[in-house]
């Protein structure tokens, strides 16, 4: 091949040859990177990660445990939430979804008023198209702000309105937001909502403003089953710490690899 | 250099754009904004500001011992007071600007500013039967049904703090205490 270095020799098309030579082989070793990086599926990214991630003496970094199968529905957290924020009428910052599943493998799902007033006692039947048959199995899943460590929400936002605080918590700043809604519609978990009040966009905040007085948020307060536990998961010996350490926890939509530190325990396969 | 003076004119505007668009920013953006992150950073402040409206079963425990105490030895304290009584920041708010003594109706007045519990609604969030509920809560499928199998008489106005006693769980059945028939289980 003919050296480049020595631009005297240099014919067109030599130079042309060797620019095309070098520039395909550093094009294909680049090919090769990034087809391994693609061949890692998202759900084993997210998953790798959560486990690499060890965020043990980082400081405070919040966390947030939904344990489903203690949870019975009585929607105090959701009432809690709302009286605690101010929260409008028809809005939720955290609601309770009830899910049903009959033999015939359908799926029920049901959020009256984000189970506010609680779940009214319904007849086997659910008027079902399908007849009579009875249950086979149910349970509720409340549902709040992943606060995830990658999100999307915050992606979005053209006026940086929308953050993330040290501790992990993700925030609104009311002053600075436009209302322009695009963090509503970029967030996957139906977290945010617009107020109508404020004309900003809205979210659970982890109760914020309790947690730096020393409290805790107020739905894990409010919460007669101790489904929803929060804590400091930087800290080895607090509550949340433990229970991450001794369960299998599971995130709400992994695929989409947001990592949320809201974590599930007992979470099925239907939920969405 | 003929045409030098073209050169300096360009600058110079782009110089006063650039100035222009250094001051109007300065203007616009908060000085706190972009210390940590693209955000501004007093917003924090400004988010931990809020009160906390649930003041914790432990506050009110603080004047209501009888029933705080009553609360935590029974088998109900999982449910905290503010569950179903609602929120007691502006309860304490109330007392702490009219204290008791001299106020012409401080019951009134405490009353006013927190929710007094129907009775039967707060009961069913949870004790109402639903087949998601764990067979291990005690729960009802109807109010009528619980009644009537008790050997009480169900009228529209039954609740059930006629029988319930929420904040211990004791039962009294005071309905009942004419039927020498009444079970009083717990």
């Amino acid at each position: 091949m003919t050296s480049l270095h020595s631009p005297d020799d240099v014919s067109r098309r030599a130079f042309l040859e060797a620019v095309a030579k070098t520039g395909g082989q550093s094009f294909l070793f680049g090919s090769l990177f990034v087809n391994t990086a693609l061949l890692r599926l998202p759900q084993v990214e997210a998953g790798a990660k959560a486990r690499a991630e060890s965020e043990t003496g980082k400081g405070v970094i919040y966390g947030f445990v939904v344990d489903t199968t203690k949870c019975i529905g009585c929607g105090s957290c959701v009432r809690a939430c709302r009286a605690e924020n101010g929260v409008p009428e028809g809005y939720n910052r955290t609601w309770v979804e009830q899910y049903t599943f009959y033999r015939d493998g359908e799926v029920f799902v049901n959020s009256p008023n984000g189970g506010e007033d609680g779940f009214a006692e319904q007849l086997p039947t659910r008027n079902r198209p399908s007849g009579d048959e009875a249950p086979m199995r149910g349970f509720f899943v409340p549902k709040l702000c992943n606060h995830c460590i990658d999100t999307p929400c915050i992606q979005v936002c053209p006026v940086g309105a929308s953050f993330k605080t040290d501790e992990g918590v993700v925030l609104v700043d009311h002053e600075r937001c436009v209302g322009c809604g695009y963090c509503v519609q970029a967030c996957p978990f139906g977290s945010r909502y617009l107020n109508p009040e404020t004309g900003t966009a809205d979210k659970c905040t982890w109760c914020h403003h309790r947690v730096v007085k020393g409290l805790l948020p107020a739905c894990v307060v409010s919460c007669p089953a101790e489904a929803r536990i929060f804590g400091n998961v930087s800290d080895p010996d607090s509550k949340i710490s433990r229970i991450l350490a001794t369960n299998r926890v599971q995130v709400l939509k992994s695929f989409l690899g947001t990592r949320p530190r809201t974590r599930y325990i007992g979470l099925d396969s239907e939920v969405i | 250099m003929r045409h030098a003076g073209h050169f300096v004119r360009l600058l110079a505007l782009v110089a006063i754009a650039v100035v222009g668009f250094l001051y109007v920013r300065s203007l616009v953006v908060p000085k706190d904004f972009g210390v940590k992150g693209h955000y501004r950073l007093s917003a924090i402040e400004d988010e931990a500001k809020r009160e906390a409206r649930h003041i914790g079963s432990d506050a009110c425990a603080e004047c209501h011992d009888d029933i705080g105490a009553a609360w935590k030895a029974g088998k109900h304290h999982t449910p905290q007071c503010e569950n179903c009584h609602g929120p007691g920041l502006m309860h304490t708010k109330v007392v702490a600007e009219e204290p008791t003594t001299g106020y012409p109706d401080p019951i009134l007045k405490f009353n006013n500013a927190i929710k007094r519990p129907t009775g039967i609604m707060e009961c069913k969030w949870c004790h109402l039967k639903t087949f998601e509920r764990p067979s291990t809560l005690k729960s009802i499928s109807s109010v009528r049904e619980h009644v009537e199998s008790h050997h009480g008489t169900y009228t529209t106005e039954t609740l059930c703090i006629d029988c319930h006693n929420p904040h211990t769980t004791v039962v009294t059945l005071p309905k009942l205490a004419a039927s020498s028939k009444a079970p009083v289980a717990k």
